[in-house]
């Protein structure tokens, strides 16, 4: 039995992975929060406690901005390589992958053994990022995980006037005292960010099938506007957010001192 | 019947609506600066407008029959009912700043939601390159991370000065420098040296736009962030070149629209046009005294 751990510290929530013979045994998820080294220690532990009982010996694999505090990996892979392994795990069939980070967004585009063939990064701006919902979901005063449902719910979403987070965020307080609804609010954000990703995915060409992961796929409603944007129907993984430390333990699986 | 007023006993305002501050300059026909009011501007212009107006009018004991002519300015100077002319705060500033350092050549204006570069010639305008895109490069970046410093904006400049080795601030994006600033703060970095590290970033941003349109000394700087003395030690250093700075930089704009007021009525009143045609516009748009 081989025993594999991907950690993957993001920049707003960090992700472990447990596979024993490639087949996931257990995941865990908590807040990055400001000590990384703190919260890769406590995934291990989540993840071993689900297991019961201590394997004798597990590769571990980190990824993600914060890969470098966790000081108990074997090695650190980047999480574009990660993300199109993670992918090609769940979706062997898939050529392209978006996933929606709270700090960034990335499209990539991968080979049927799920190696990285070209990518695109949108980091700059928090505008192209999960953070513009975070932003939102901070003036309508809701829970991140309802904004997407809450989206859902919108007649006729509003047009931001602005590429910016900040400004966008004058702009939604703006539109909420003219009586414009939280829903209609949280679907023009939706579009807005879509239209980033879109443009992303343009940048370097959409080859089908395209799956979405990471934290972003976790709302509905931007997934909706992404499809709507690129004219296709997305893969959806059972656990998006997952998929990027999936990879990263499929990593530690191939790489040869895990044999 | 209107009485007719002669030129030198004619008053001018010039009201300024940004989008953080809303000024107003009352002027005489000696271009000399009778009264200056900033207000913050709120979410109803038309409302604020006035209350400025009238205030400036209390300060420079004048009733508003007795201006002339008013320029309004500023994002929002189509909300300024009682108005003659609506003029663009570049031309405005343009004018503004020349009145008080004529050897202008370059100004730089950083607002509260906008940068702007322009060249100025004898008070003319001659070309500009404005920001209005994104906060990075305005003084909401400075507004935001201030409050998660948890500083009033009006102390960073003199915490910045005590700045020993400033951190470099790697975000463009005001949003990711806000966290970035959480960072340096929880790893126990001196706020000072945050502070300076922030100036240093928008001061970049700033010069570079100014650098797309060619910098020619004097340079002039403007706007709330030029109240801020580390701002203006930042932008100096990022320019290479020193930088005047107007007692009031709020005021360029309002004073700018105020001059212009009083050029146009002089131009008419040089082609032989009388006054009172302009005393009777004001008295229409008086509906709110």
């Amino acid at each position: 039995m081989v025993w594999c751990m991907g950690i993957d510290i993001g920049a707003a929530y960090s992700k472990g992975v447990l596979l024993r013979d490639s087949r996931t045994i257990a995941t865990a998820v908590r807040l990055s929060g400001t000590n990384h080294q703190a919260t890769a220690s406590a995934i291990r532990e989540e993840l071993l406690a689900k297991l019961g009982q201590a394997p004798p010996s597990i590769k571990v694999i980190a990824t993600g901005i914060g890969a470098g505090n966790v000081t108990f990996a074997a090695g650190k892979i980047s999480d574009i390589v990660c993300t199109a392994r993670g992918i090609n795990k769940v979706f062997p069939e898939a050529k392209t992958a978006i996933d929606i980070g709270a700090q960034s967004t990335r499209v990539v585009k991968l080979d049927s053994n799920g190696m990285v063939v070209t990518f695109a990064v949108s980091e700059k701006c928090a505008a192209g990022s999960g953070r513009f919902i975070e932003v939102i979901a901070n003036v309508l005063r809701i829970r991140l995980e309802d904004f997407g449902p809450l989206s859902l719910k919108s007649k006729s979403p509003i047009t931001f006037s602005t590429g910016c987070a900040v400004f966008g965020e004058s702009e939604a307080i703006t539109r909420i005292a003219e009586g414009v609804t939280a829903p209609d609010i949280a679907a023009g954000v939706n579009l807005a960010l879509a239209s980033k990703v879109v443009s992303l995915v343009k940048r370097v060409g959409l080859d089908q099938p395209c799956a979405i992961c990471g934290g972003g796929a976790l709302n509905p409603g931007l997934i909706t506007a992404v499809e709507t944007g690129l004219s296709i129907k997305l893969l959806l993984p059972p656990q998006p957010q997952m998929v990027t430390a999936l990879g990263a333990a499929m990593q530690a699986c191939s790489s040869p001192a895990a044999q | 019947m209107v009485e007719q007023t002669p030129l030198q006993k004619a008053y001018f305002a010039g009201i300024d609506i940004g989008s953080t501050m809303t000024k107003a300059v009352v002027i005489d026909a000696e271009g000399k600066m009778l009264s200056a009011i900033k207000g913050p501007t709120g979410p109803e212009h038309r409302h604020l407008a006035n209350e400025v107006m009238k205030q400036a009018l209390e300060q420079a004991k004048l009733k508003l029959e007795e201006i002339v002519y008013i320029i309004a300015t500023g994002y929002g100077r189509f909300n300024v009912p009682f108005a003659d002319e609506q003029v663009t705060e570049l031309s405005c500033h343009a004018r503004g700043v020349y009145s008080l350092f004529p050897g202008v050549r370059t100004a730089i204006d950083i607002g509260g939601q906008d940068a702007k570069c322009f060249k100025v010639n004898e008070g003319k305008l001659v070309d500009f390159i404005m920001n209005d895109k994104c906060a990075a490069g305005t003084g909401r970046f400075l507004e935001l991370t201030a409050s998660s410093l948890g500083i009033r904006l009006d102390d960073l400049g003199k915490l910045s000065l005590q700045a020993t080795s400033p951190v470099e601030i790697s975000n463009m994006c005001t949003i990711f420098a806000q966290q970035e600033v959480v960072m340096h703060l929880s790893q126990g970095v001196k706020i000072e040296d945050i502070i300076a590290g922030l100036h240093h970033a928008l001061a970049e941003r700033v010069a570079a736009l100014a650098r797309r349109l060619g910098i020619e000394p004097d340079v002039v700087l403007t706007g709330g962030v030029a109240k801020n003395i580390g701002m203006v030690q930042a932008m100096s250093q990022s320019l290479g070149c020193s930088l005047l700075v107007p007692e009031e930089p709020l005021l360029t704009g309002a004073l700018g629209a105020a001059l212009l007021a009083k050029d146009r009525v002089t131009k008419l009143v040089a082609q032989g046009k009388p006054l009172e045609a302009r005393q009777r516009r004001l008295e229409r748009a008086t509906f709110y005294s």
